[in-house]
């Protein structure tokens, strides 16, 4: 089933058009791969959905209804869930207090910001979800953020877009930076969230972790979407290609061929 | 969900957690000092000193409080002291104008404290100048404004009993100790930002504006707003404390309060809050309070020559940033 939809997006900045005009479907259950050269406006593209800043023309559908995703609180209540390398966790706040930022819950609502927090409440449901995305073992709802490895810190910004039910995840590059198990870490709960039945649009400079994840790729080029492929069709030297905007499995024949 | 909900973690760790805790280090300094200067002059606890340093503590704890919540969401407000010498004043010229009754000028200077306030914060956060110079200039216009309606001149202070004498600079004694209203000011505004920071939703979001900014707006957290308010807040109770100090001295000067702004900032990172935002304690900034006002008030007592102490006083303050610092890298490694 389709669950999110962008039809003919776009949107420049004066005189460059970072989004020419871009169109793709996301659909229930599946990793969608968005790659793309610096400049190809992959991070144009995802601030558009989850809020940033609103498009110049276009529309955004979710679930077949046409939506319009002013702030981030708009693209947060739709279900779209973006989670940036570093901007998505507080470092000096426990797990707990992370997971429910801005949703805090709370006793005596009618005291508005000043509310306290439902402290019990929150432990709970911090270590509940965390039991349950199977880290529970190793972390501490309490733990500061700032003593977790980033893989860690990866898991749980994950964790907490899986928990408001996020219809779609937005991961940009969640794996820079990360040492090779733990990228393997979050690669393999990129599976489990789509095995949950989330959809996943990933974002990242490394073709080989998309082979692992993805279910289908598409590929941006100067502000168009210049490819779409499911990953079983192709191939990495192909997708490569397409991304540079050299033809290499073509040059790579040349080469066998002598 | 067995936990008690009194606080976020179980005893055990609660515990050992506490004794790592900045503030504790800052206390464990603080009693020290105390016994040292007590052991140096036997006057330093007598009833009358402690009466003498509680009758100052809250004037500069309680601008500490607001600074402490700016601290930790990551700004911080260099014209406090300012505003606690233009504040008074521009209550007792209403007054001795006969343009206002003393209520009324009242909330007039606390409505200037708001607009300061409110200013420091639109162009901090709106425009996205650092708030080190925006209130670094706003200290030489709210400074200047206080000099020039004043011609200079301190003001005769209202000293006339009465309610609003009362409720600021009131004074009561228990035994033979002689304590101020604003003591009770101090204790109650600690409390109630003990409260918020550490139990209320604002305070998570002050800890996660000052610890990472983009990812609470990234939640919808309304950053900008929470940092206009809590500027205000701080000019209000820089205000609050002027007016506190006018009236228990009787007099208001256009140059009350120089060089506080350095002197707050100070109790609130010896008590442990990072001046880089994120990590605050208000336990600490009351613990740092009192340090600074026993430091000032003891190396007096103890022979200090005047002039001199103002060395101590850095000095100590450097000793406690240093051990924060050490206890932070310990902590981390651990």
């Amino acid at each position: 089933m389709e669950v999110l939809r962008l039809q003919n997006l776009q949107k420049s900045f004066g005189s460059v058009r970072a989004l020419k005009n871009a169109s793709f479907a996301l659909n229930e259950g599946e990793v969608v791969a968005l790659l793309g050269d610096n400049g190809a406006g992959k991070s144009t593209l995802i601030k558009a959905i989850s809020g940033v800043f609103p498009v110049d023309r276009g529309d955004i559908y979710v679930r077949g209804e046409k939506v319009s995703i002013r702030s981030t609180r708009d693209a947060m209540d739709l279900g779209i869930e973006t989670i940036h390398q570093d901007t998505s966790l507080a470092p000096d706040l426990s797990i707990a207090r992370n997971l429910f930022l801005g949703r805090e819950p709370v006793k005596l609502k009618w005291l508005g910001v000043f509310a306290p927090l439902d402290l019990a409440k929150l432990r709970g449901a911090a270590s509940a979800l965390l039991k349950r995305v199977g880290i529970s073992k190793k972390l501490d709802a309490d733990a500061l953020v700032s003593t977790l490895s980033g893989g860690e810190r990866q898991s749980i910004a994950i964790s907490r877009a899986m928990q408001f039910a996020a219809k779609v995840i937005i991961l940009d590059e969640p794996t820079n930076n990360l040492g090779v198990e733990e990228t393997h870490g979050v690669l393999r709960f990129v599976k489990e969230v789509r095995d949950a039945g989330h959809s996943v649009l990933l974002i990242t400079h490394n073709i080989h972790h998309v082979f692992q994840v993805a279910d289908r790729i598409i590929v941006m080029r100067r502000g168009e979407i210049v490819a779409e492929q499911t990953v079983a069709d192709t191939d990495l030297l192909t997708v490569e290609s397409i991304i540079t905007g050299a033809d290499m499995s073509a040059l790579l024949k040349e080469t066998r061929a002598k | 969900m067995t936990i008690a909900a009194e606080d976020e973690m179980p005893v055990g760790k609660r515990r050992s957690s506490l004794l790592r805790s900045p503030q504790f280090s800052s206390l464990v300094i603080l009693i020290v000092l105390l016994a040292v200067f007590a052991i140096a002059d036997a006057n330093f606890l007598s009833p009358l000193n402690i009466s003498n340093m509680m009758a100052f503590l809250p004037e500069l704890g309680i601008i500490a409080l607001g600074m402490t919540l700016l601290l930790t969401a990551g700004e911080f407000d260099l014209s406090v002291g300012a505003v606690f010498g233009l504040a008074p004043v521009v209550v007792m010229l209403l007054v001795q104008n006969g343009e206002a009754s003393i209520g009324v000028a009242l909330l007039a200077g606390l409505l200037l404290c708001v607009a300061i306030g409110a200013i420091n914060g639109l162009i901090v956060t709106k425009i996205g100048i650092s708030s080190f110079l925006v209130t670094l200039s706003m200290l030489l216009v709210v400074r200047g404004a206080a000099l020039y309606i004043t011609q200079g001149f301190p003001l005769k202070s209202w000293d006339q009993p009465g309610f609003f004498v009362t409720l600021l600079a009131g004074s009561f004694n228990i035994g033979s100790f002689r304590f101020y209203t604003s003591l009770w000011w101090f204790i109650g505004l600690s409390l109630l930002a003990i409260y918020v920071l550490r139990y209320a939703k604002l305070g998570n979001w002050i800890s996660a504006i000052g610890s990472n900014r983009n990812a609470a707006v990234a939640r919808g957290v309304p950053a900008d707003a929470v940092k206009v308010w809590l500027f205000i807040l701080t000019s209000v109770l820089a205000g609050l404390a002027g007016m506190i100090s006018a009236f228990r001295i009787s007099a208001a000067s256009p140059v009350a309060g120089t060089g506080y702004e350095l002197e707050v900032i100070a109790m609130v990172v010896v008590g442990g809050t990072a001046l880089t935002g994120g990590r605050g304690t208000i336990l600490g900034t009351i613990v740092g309070a009192l340090m600074l006002r026993a430091i000032r008030n003891g190396i007096v007592l103890i022979g200090v020559p005047g002039l001199a102490y103002n060395i101590f006083v850095g000095v100590i303050i450097l000793a406690m940033l240093i051990l924060h610092a050490l206890l932070q890298k310990n902590a981390a490694r651990g």
